[in-house]
């Protein structure tokens, strides 16, 4: 909301016409299409088992009917890139929302986009840099590193040697994602107007506007990556790619190449002599030191973001969506934590109001039911420094039942980091917690 | 007091409710209008939380062991480094209107106490298997019943109580008057990250888990006693009437939680004590004296602590400190003045404790 004021993107903005009508009309079409075809084919048999009085599915059946819309919306995904991919990956998040078949087809929307033609990047780098590629790069590899949902990623060279990433932005992807958060505001809405107990995802979808917003900023992607690595000078186990600004615009990003072993892949990391759990360890000191104690923070980590050389150092890339936290949040957050460890209801409380959770009526009875309720889904039944994910969409859920709650938007935004955190703690066999990694123990 | 604790003098076995049983109070203790631990009798005196059965518990514990001629682990005192800066200089600070880093530390304190809390996470094996002698009746066999969880609970508060987190902020906020938090103490308190050693295990031949929980308490431990300077830089600063606007409450309230520790202390030097008279048993079948891993970790600890940490936390204060001088009306003369008061240290040459794994020992 306030940062993206002075930003230079606004997606709320009307689609403009530049975008070839045609194209928007068959996108549109194609969001409007899979979304009839995946509402009825959940709804329409059990309405009609119901009618005819069959009984309702069984769980192969149903099984089977995930697998063959998560290959659907993932297809659909793939095929026009922007908003679309960012849903999946979100939704690929909250396994405890979707079954397993379509987590499964989701998460691949991380690194399953199949890449732009050569020509098409290297019109954008040339038409952004205003110079010819070979006036900047020596090498300029023509398979791409990655291809995400906004960007694709380029080996290169520069001139005096130094080898590079490029991280080109897709041509028109502004207009083509306005477009796509115009017809998924329809989409809702006419949801809305169906669903007599409608989810509300008008807000999320505000929310997804903004960070987007964000995301198609390069400029400010590389400042946040260079007070990030400002912050972790020091540090041996952390690896920020240094960023070059004075070659880049806000739709090209050059910066150092770096790599590794991807954060979740265990067996790569035993094999180079690692252990997971120490990896995790580094991981959690490098989100917590930005989130509670520098005040700004990389709020993506997926493990497409993250890998591990194999001298064990941590890379984290991409700052696409990185935030500044308001003044006293950290300390706030801590204050939260430590009440939950020490089931200290009036701490709690007090921690709630300093992070700037309202309820719209002044009763704060509310939050103590929450955060009841955010333990009691602990496996211990004590919060011991993890937010586990669990507990992160026990207290979404929590909130989303209570009308008069208000929860901060930086408060999701943290608790989500800190829920993906959990999940690769979990696939490393390991813990996430935020209170040890602040310890040092 | 004894009508209170009721001790039974000799008993050595106890259940984990008893252990952290509180006696009776006759007013509660209430710290800048939130309810502590701990609380006073009738005729005033302060009583520390969950003392009732644990105070005369570790004490018959303590009386076994010497009984059976065996030696409780003791810490010079002389090991123990000078706080940073010291009363005077820190006294001089305020005076100067220099309130900042001391407000800092307070802050510093309060949470590191707070973070006491995770003792109670500690994993702690079967200890029955892992000695060759009886455990029955001793303090390592009441860790998980009772001991850890009463000292987590004195750190950081339990439920509506507060610990001594709350009180070590109250003390602050009595005596500095509610203060503003500088910014920055979470990343003072993560502080500059040192490198892992990736050394592996000391002491390879002995479950891995055994190892970590006896070089973790050991090491608090040693924390717990050196935090004796602390209190009495704390009693000594915040009960000057010149620099504090509540020298009773304020210098009261940390010798409350003086009061609370000395049961940390005992009860882990008590078991510590009683690993160093046992033999450990080995994962090859094999056996390995306990004072060798404890004398051991004792020695590492205290040779990093009074000497490099001592050092390496000096100068980052300093840093600190000569920034926050700013403030002064005259900060080149205060930093001189500053220097003028403080002490030289120099750790002893023996920690007191003989290593044999250490490279040094080879
Ligand atoms: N500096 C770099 N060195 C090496 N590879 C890189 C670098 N930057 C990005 N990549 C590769 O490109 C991929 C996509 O980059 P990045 O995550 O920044 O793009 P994105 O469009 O924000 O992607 P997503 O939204 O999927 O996270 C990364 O996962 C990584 O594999
Ligand atoms: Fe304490
Ligand atoms: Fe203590
Ligand atoms: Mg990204």
């Amino acid at each position: 909301m306030d940062a993206a004021r002075g930003d230079r993107i606004h997606l709320d903005a009307k689609p403009s016409r530049c975008m070839n009508l045609r194209t928007r009309i068959q996108r549109t079409i194609k969001v409007g299409w899979t979304a009839a075809v995946v509402w009825s084919s959940y709804k329409l048999p059990s309405t009609a088992r119901r009618l005819t009085g069959r009984p309702p599915r069984t769980d192969a059946e149903l099984s089977q009917r995930h697998e063959r819309t998560a290959r659907r919306i993932l297809a659909l995904a793939l095929d026009m890139r922007g908003v679309m991919i960012k849903m999946c990956q979100a939704l690929a998040t909250r396994s405890d929302v979707f079954p397993p078949e379509f987590i499964a087809h989701l998460k691949q929307c991380h690194d399953a986009v199949p890449p732009k033609p050569y020509s098409v990047i290297q019109a954008v780098v040339e038409r952004e840099l205003k110079k010819p590629l070979a006036a900047v790069f020596s090498e300029f590899d023509q398979a791409p590193l990655a291809s995400a949902s906004l960007a694709q990623v380029h080996r290169a060279r520069l001139l005096d040697g130094r080898e590079v990433a490029v991280k080109v932005q897709y041509p028109d992807i502004e207009d083509i994602i306005r477009n796509d958060l115009a017809n998924m505001r329809r989409i809702c809405r006419i949801y809305e107007f169906f669903d007599p107990q409608p989810l509300a995802l008008l807000p999320l979808l505000t929310e997804l506007t903004n960070h987007i917003g964000y995301e198609l900023d390069f400029v400010r992607e590389g400042k946040f990556a260079e007070r990030v690595r400002a912050l972790f000078a020091a540090d041996e186990q952390v690896k920020i790619p240094e960023i070059y600004p004075d070659l880049g615009t806000h739709r090209v990003l050059v910066m150092e190449l770096v790599g590794g072993i991807k954060i979740t892949d265990k067996k790569k990391i035993e094999a180079a002599g690692l252990d997971p759990v120490d990896v995790m360890q580094d991981l959690m000191h490098i989100y917590v030191r930005m989130i509670l104690a520098a005040g700004f923070f990389q709020a993506d980590p997926h493990p497409g973001n993250l890998f591990v050389t194999e001298e064990g150092k941590i890379v984290v890339l991409d700052f696409g969506l990185s935030k500044e936290l308001p003044e006293g949040f950290g300390l706030g957050l801590f204050e939260l934590m430590f009440s939950l460890m020490t089931f200290n209801e009036t701490a709690m409380l007090r921690a709630f109001d300093e992070l700037g959770f309202r309820s719209k009526t002044g009763d704060t009875k509310p939050f103590l039911l929450i955060a009841r309720r955010m333990v009691s889904r602990s496996d211990s039944g004590s919060f011991e420094g993890e937010f586990t994910e669990e507990m992160t969409s026990e207290l979404f859920d929590a909130i989303r039942d209570d009308p008069i709650a208000q929860v901060p938007s930086d408060f999701v935004l943290v608790a989500r980091v800190f829920s993906l955190l959990s999940g690769i703690a979990h696939t490393l066999g390991s813990r996430a917690n935020v209170l040890a990694a602040m310890s040092g123990g | 007091m004894s009508t209170v604790h009721e001790p039974e003098p000799g008993r050595l076995v106890y259940t984990e409710q008893e252990l952290l049983a509180s006696g009776d109070y006759a007013e509660p203790l209430i710290a800048n209008e939130i309810r502590c631990h701990g609380g006073f009798l009738e005729d005033g005196t302060y009583l520390s939380p969950r003392t009732q059965h644990r105070a005369p518990a570790i004490h018959a514990w303590k009386q076994r062991l010497t009984q059976q001629g065996h030696e409780l682990i003791d810490i010079p005192r002389s090991l123990m480094p000078p706080q940073y800066p010291n009363v005077a200089q820190a006294k001089l600070l305020l005076c100067n209107g220099v309130r900042e880093p001391i407000v800092r530390a307070l802050t510093i304190i309060s949470i590191v106490e707070g973070f006491g809390a995770m003792i109670r996470d500690v994993r702690v094996p079967k200890l029955e298997s892992l000695f060759v002698e009886a455990l029955e009746g001793t303090a390592l066999a009441h860790l998980t019943q009772g001991l850890f969880e009463a000292h987590a609970r004195d750190e950081s508060g339990y439920r509506d109580e507060g610990g001594h987190k709350q009180m070590w902020e109250a003390a602050r906020d009595e005596a500095l008057e509610n203060p503003k938090i500088p910014g920055d103490v979470l990343m003072r308190i993560m502080g500059r990250r040192q490198k892992r050693a990736k050394t592996g295990p000391i002491f390879p031949e002995i479950d891995p888990q055994l190892e970590r929980m006896l070089a973790f308490m050991s090491q608090v431990m040693v924390i717990e006693i050196f935090a004796e300077g602390t209190f009495e830089w704390g009693i000594g600063l915040l009960s000057d009437p010149e620099i504090s606007a509540n020298p009773k409450a304020a210098g009261d309230m940390v010798s409350f939680i003086q009061q609370d520790e000395k049961p940390h202390v005992e009860y882990l030097r008590t078991a510590l004590s009683e690993v160093r008279a046992r033999t450990i048993r080995t994962v090859d079948e094999k056996e390995i004296p306990g004072s060798v891993v404890i004398d051991e970790f004792l020695h590492r600890i205290l040779h990093a602590m009074s000497r490099n940490r001592q050092r390496d936390q000096r100068d980052d204060l300093r840093e600190n400190l000569i920034q926050a001088m700013q403030v002064a009306q005259d900060p080149k003369t205060l930093l001189e003045e500053f220097d003028a008061l403080d002490q030289a240290w120099t750790p002893p040459a023996e920690t007191g404790f003989t290593s044999t794994r250490s490279p040094a020992a080879a």
